[in-house]
């Protein structure tokens, strides 16, 4: 089996090992061998550990690109966004590491709202460097369909979330990130209509990657939202697996767009 | 050679790079803005017209090095589909 086979089958071990902490947390694994605090301080050195390497390889990415490829911008700003990100979580691991515990707010959490804007431009700069490629996009009112799709969901998602009560920096916190991802999902829908197109491809593989990875992040906010707005921590697991996932699969999209410019 | 026989190659070549769905589509959009017609044939400069374009959205996706090796391979395919004819 390939070491990059290897990597993967330990990505979804992981996943799988969170999982069922959330679905059996009573059982001997999760109360004898696998502590809470044991699993926490793993997700931090897995997550920071997978948002380093997608930010070093992405970084790589940048620089094997000519000055005046279009695309060259996007992978500096997926890089800064990945390490804002990695900055956030560096934030948060000694309370996990050591405590085992996840406060929030915390500093960390500046770091994690300032990546969005990174992640966001990162993805836009993707698109109008392929529309100006002349590849096709698809129409103007796929975009407008998009758009109030993405609005409705921004309601049906935001509503609960904004009528829960708390202290202020915690509720503007958890309408901020998945008010963010619904910004990030408008780019996102895009790409992943031109990914479909790009499949059984080398460059297919990328944005299979890449996109899957942004997917779950959003899914992963989402969840932290509900399940910090309605008082559901214990479900935590389940917001840890997906963004493991997400920064595996988004740190796997930039090593294999590197390995596509050092082919 | 016809507009649909160039983008046949252009797809069978780059499909493994971009996809043959993107190959094909990439292809017939250039072509339709260069105004290259199906059934018509490609004159020596519509074809590097075509093949600068191409070129410009691979260098995206696979950097400048591998996107002029893989637009070296369309054209060595078209050569041979021409010698073949």
């Amino acid at each position: 089996m390939s070491a990059s086979k290897l990597v993967w089958l330990a990505v979804a071990i992981s996943v799988l090992v969170y999982v069922g902490w959330a679905v059996a947390p009573a059982s001997a694994l999760y109360s004898t061998t696998l502590t809470p605090h044991r699993l926490l301080a793993l997700a931090a050195l897995l997550k920071l550990a997978a948002l380093l390497l997608g930010a070093v390889w992405a970084f790589a990415c940048r620089d094997r690109l000519d000055v005046d490829n279009p695309a060259r911008p996007a992978w500096l700003l997926l890089s800064l966004g990945l390490l804002s990100t990695f900055a956030g979580q560096v934030c948060l691991a000694p309370f996990q590491l050591v405590f085992g515990e996840t406060p929030f707010p915390t500093p960390g959490d500046i770091f994690y709202v300032l990546a969005y804007p990174f992640l966001i431009a990162a993805l836009l700069v993707f698109l109008n460097a392929y529309r100006e490629a002349g590849l096709p996009l698809g129409s103007f009112a796929g975009r407008v369909a998009l758009l109030l799709g993405i609005a409705v969901s921004a309601v049906v998602i935001l509503r609960p979330v904004a009528a829960t009560p708390g202290p202020l920096l915690d509720r503007v916190l958890t309408i901020a990130y998945p008010a963010l991802d619904l910004v990030l999902l408008v780019p996102l829908v895009l790409l992943l209509r031109m990914a479909l197109r790009l499949r059984r491809s080398e460059a297919g593989e990328v944005w299979l990657l890449l996109l899957s990875g942004f997917v779950c992040l959003c899914a992963g906010d989402i969840c932290f939202a509900y399940f910090q707005s309605l008082g559901e921590e214990h479900l935590d697991p389940f917001v840890h697996a997906t963004f493991i996932l997400a920064y595996a699969l988004v740190a796997g999209g930039a090593r294999r767009q590197l390995r596509i410019l050092t082919a | 050679m016809t507009v649909r026989e160039t983008v046949d190659s252009v797809v069978k070549v780059l499909g493994p790079y971009i996809g043959e769905t993107m190959a094909r589509s990439a292809a017939e959009a250039h072509c339709q803005k260069l105004g290259m017609n199906d059934g018509a044939g490609v004159g020596p400069e519509q074809l590097e017209s075509l093949l600068g374009k191409l070129g410009n959205g691979l260098n995206i996706f696979l950097g400048r090095e591998r996107s002029k090796a893989a637009i070296g391979e369309v054209r060595a395919a078209l050569d041979a589909r021409a010698a073949v004819r």
